[in-house]
């Protein structure tokens, strides 16, 4: 099996993971167990998902222009995919929160819907991207991003808890939720901040400077500063609930601008 | 002093002066919290307003302020650098408001506390010592620290963390100005060098020349494709030349700069500046094939013909007709004529021969960035601080638990007050237990701050 067939399957893993999640919700009664199984099938399909981002490594060796497989936009966005559903699976353990998973698991399956209008062939890497610096930049934002998803879909059901009472009965405690907001962020934040150092140090070795305010480099610098506002704001001016929740969403919103808005304005990043 | 958070320090000053009036202002973090979101709205309207220098006329109100506000170079304009400026000097207020509390909370003199309590017992206080304090030893996993008033004994783990708040704020200001120090000391430009040649000095981006303190002397440049077509690899090979002595040589990669002297080389760009050699095929009347390679200025006989063969110039291909030469060619007793040919139409009859296309080698020039930054290295510590500073507040749990005995007429007061930074409720709850099941006492007062 190739492992564009294998994203397809994992793909379709994902929705039915999404849809019976969703169906044991409304049904209500008795799902603990048929939850634990549902995670557990959540967990067999990230294996795949694995799988097939390690397979595509193995692919790209064998056509003998071997690099890691996060050279294009098909490519990252089967990595952020990775991410987001690592964040969810990680944060379904420490919080016990299915919900999270509930509501996080569609934005998984629609990244990796969207690989499908992408060029998913194999490339040679241009001299530009032939860096371990890159590697390492890459996954540190990505995981910086997937905490930052986890966050975001924690601010949401909070601002459904607050706005109406149906929602308040069937969703956790708010304290739980704020938690998770604030502390996903917590997490979030160094890799961004580690992402955007390699990145630089990257920029530096590749182009001679370490930054350049392209549209891409200020774009993760406005996310970088969005969650440092929040953060402060939360440790040092006591803002939780719905103030905290907003920021994570606007944050969010920066992210995902940095992420395909940008693409549109010209850059160093162009390729990506 | 206690709960005092950086942010509200100007309740305690006195209202009304100036001064008191700006420190407050530069200790609070509500004046972070505005200049980061200034910051990142700067940053979006650079995103927006096309960065460029070159300004139309000045007409409209739009355009005219873009000039007032720099609209068209944001990152360096006043408005933008003055943020940078605020935002330092409250990185400096509030770690000048901090850091003296530091070493108080190092050697655990700091009341600061994330809850505490009281209690009391009739007991001496000798006796409690004797059976709390082993208890609590073994929680925390070490001996206690005996202060110097009374009858204090404090707990610390982790006292480390304490470095990671300074770590990240100074940190930061080391990034600003490792950026300033390149911005007035560093510079950047492009030198455009033939193969064969060497260059001396380069070009600013600001279009001005300017000398370099060596020569760089090419000495080749190659381009690789993969069988695909698409370039795998820019390679400039060089020597450093001082004073005419070869210094250093190596070979300039993209992703593999060569460094000297703190003058960075970079591989950006290439040109084709002119053709190395032309090779044509000449197919005699017996279809034999022989290959007849042509260079700038100077003739070649053509073989198996009395004519002569001289370069004029060469088309690289960029057009519809593709790639091909026009040749001069002559032979004694007729005038020189000029004849094209190029690898589209085929070949050409000259005589008894085919004069046809076969290739070219061209000659390369290697466009390569000059760039020297001495706020690079500073930069990096910089980096480096913040992640150290991020690792200690992120990954190591600074615990602090204070117990104060004191005699009272019939009794003995205890005093707790503990501090965490995650995990507090759990913290509290084992504190608590640990203490009552100590001492058998319900009746404990506890007090969370
Ligand atoms: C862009 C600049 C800044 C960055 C990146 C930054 C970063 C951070 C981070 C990551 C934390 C969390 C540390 C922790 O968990 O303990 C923090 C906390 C804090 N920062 Fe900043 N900071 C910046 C500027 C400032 C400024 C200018 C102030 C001055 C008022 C400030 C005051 C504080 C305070 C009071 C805390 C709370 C520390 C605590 O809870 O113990 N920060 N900062």
């Amino acid at each position: 099996m190739k492992s564009i067939d294998l994203i397809t399957y994992v793909t379709f893993g994902y929705l039915a993971c999404s849809v019976l999640y969703l169906i044991a919700q409304v049904s209500g009664s008795q799902t603990k167990t048929i939850k634990g199984w549902l995670l557990g099938a959540l967990i067999l399909v990230f294996a795949l998902h694995t799988g097939a981002i390690g397979l595509r490594w193995i692919e790209s060796y064998q056509m003998g222009i071997g690099h890691a497989p996060l050279s294009n936009l098909y490519e990252s966005l089967v990595f952020f995919a990775w991410c987001i559903a690592l964040a969810l699976i990680i944060a379904r353990f420490k919080f016990g929160m299915d919900l999270l998973v509930l509501l996080g698991l569609p934005l998984v399956t629609l990244v990796l819907a969207s690989t499908s209008l992408m060029d998913p062939s194999i490339k040679p890497l241009i001299p530009a991207l032939q860096s371990n610096w890159l590697i390492a930049h890459v996954i540190t934002c990505f995981l910086g991003y997937a905490g930052f998803a986890v966050s975001f879909v924690a601010a949401i059901l909070l601002l459904m808890a607050r706005e109406s009472d149906f929602f308040a009965r069937h969703l956790p405690r708010r304290q739980t939720l704020d938690e998770i907001v604030y502390r996903s962020i917590l997490a979030g934040f160094p890799m961004l901040t580690i992402g955007i150092i390699t990145g630089a140090a990257w920029a530096d070795y590749a182009w001679g400077s370490y930054w350049q305010w392209d549209p891409k480099e200020t774009w993760s610098l406005i996310t970088w500063l969005v969650y440092s506002a929040f953060l402060h704001a939360r440790l040092t001016r006591g803002w939780t609930g719905r103030k905290t929740a907003l920021l994570s969403i606007i944050g969010f919103g920066a992210v995902l601008f940095t992420y395909f808005g940008v693409n549109y304005l010209p850059g160093l990043h162009s390729y990506f | 002093m206690k709960g005092r958070v950086a942010g509200n320090s100007s309740s305690t000053e006195e209202k009304g002066s100036i001064i008191s009036g700006i420190v407050a202002f530069f200790t609070s973090a509500r004046t972070t919290i505005v200049l980061l979101f200034l910051l990142a709205a700067g940053s979006i309207l650079g995103t927006i307003v096309p960065q460029t220098h070159e300004i139309g006329p000045v007409t409209s109100f739009s355009s005219r302020l873009i000039v007032i506000l720099d609209l068209n170079n944001v990152y360096r304009s006043w408005w933008f650098s003055l943020l940078l400026v605020l935002l330092s000097f409250n990185l400096l207020g509030c770690l000048m408001e901090r850091l003296p509390a530091i070493p108080g909370e190092w050697k655990g003199r700091s009341r600061r506390s994330t809850f505490s309590f009281k209690l009391a017992d009739t007991r001496s206080p000798a006796k409690l010592m004797e059976i709390l304090l082993p208890k609590l030893s073994g929680f925390m996993n070490r001996e206690p620290e005996r202060s110097g008033k009374g009858d204090e004994f404090v707990w610390i783990k982790d006292r480390i963390y304490l470095l990671g708040f300074p770590l990240i704020h100074i940190a930061i200001i080391v990034i600003l100005l490792g950026g300033v120090i390149g911005l007035f000391f560093g510079y950047r430009g492009h030198v455009l060098i033939k193969e064969g040649s060497s260059a001396q000095q380069f070009s600013l981006n600001s279009g001005e020349t300017k000398p370099l303190p060596f020569a760089i002397s090419v000495s080749a440049f190659s381009l690789t494709r993969y069988p695909s077509g698409e370039p795998k690899e820019f390679r400039s090979d060089i020597k450093i030349l001082e004073n005419g002595e070869e210094v250093r040589s190596g070979s300039i990669l993209v992703n593999h700069p060569l460094t000297y002297k703190g003058i960075s080389l970079f591989q950006s760009d290439y040109r084709v500046v002119d053709v190395k050699e032309v090779r044509l095929t000449v197919t005699g009347q017996d279809s034999s094939k022989t290959d007849l390679l042509l260079r700038p200025q100077s003739s070649q006989q053509i073989p198996g013909t009395d004519y002569e063969a001289r370069l004029l110039s060469l088309d690289p291909g960029t057009t519809q007709r593709g790639v091909g030469v026009d040749l001069a060619v002559n032979k004694k007793g007729e005038d020189p004529r000029s004849l094209r040919v190029y690898k589209k139409t085929g070949p050409v009859q000259l005589g008894e021969v085919q004069l046809g296309f076969a290739d070219y080698t061209p000659l390369y020039a290697t466009g390569l960035q000059v760039g020297y930054d001495p706020g690079t290295l500073v930069v990096w510590i910089g980096c480096g601080l913040l992640i150290i500073g991020f690792f200690l507040t992120l990954f190591t749990n600074f615990r602090r638990i204070t117990v104060t005995f004191a005699k009272e007429e019939t009794r003995t007061a205890i005093r707790v007050s503990c501090r965490s930074r995650s995990m507090r409720r759990e913290f509290r709850k084992s504190v608590e237990e640990i203490i009552r099941e100590t001492l058998q006492s319900r009746s404990a007062q506890t007090k969370m701050q």
